[in-house]
């Protein structure tokens, strides 16, 4: 599978288009019951929905 | 060795983990690391499954081996409360 560095190849992203930055696997919670709860193993995608603004 | 209550709990979150990994995986078939991370916990979780199932009742068919009594058919039912 192709790992696309979005900011090397701005230029070639068409517009109007969605994209989706890939994950690389740095860490994950060393607390499993903490991840459990939020949701996730990885930080970095432990985004809560606050119902006013992303965290 | 815990209560049933928190050995139930800590085999769902190991469990939780475990999808977690496959999801990541599915799309990163290739990451040694996050492979390493899978087939860690994946043992730990057969073993607590496992020690589970012998200490309380099967939490799988393949965990179901019996003796004097069937011991999948004698496990308390999902509506029972057990499974909470």
């Amino acid at each position: 599978m192709q790992d696309y560095l979005f900011d090397e190849h701005f230029d070639k992203y068409p517009l109007a288009m969605a994209y989706v930055p890939w994950q690389h696997f740095d860490k994950m919670y060393d607390d499993l019951e903490k991840a459990f709860h939020n949701g996730t193993i990885f930080p970095e995608l432990n985004k809560p929905f606050t119902g006013r603004r992303c965290v | 060795m815990g209560s049933r209550e928190q050995m139930l709990k800590d085999i769902g979150i190991v469990d939780f983990t475990l999808i977690e990994l496959t999801l990541y995986l599915d799309t990163h078939p290739y990451d040694r690391s996050a492979i390493e991370y899978f087939n860690h916990y994946s043992r730990i979780k057969n073993q607590m499954t496992k020690e589970f199932s012998q200490k309380f009742f099967p939490l799988t068919i393949d965990m179901a081996e019996s003796n004097k009594e069937w011991r999948w058919g004698m496990a308390p039912l999902p509506w029972e409360g057990a499974c909470n």
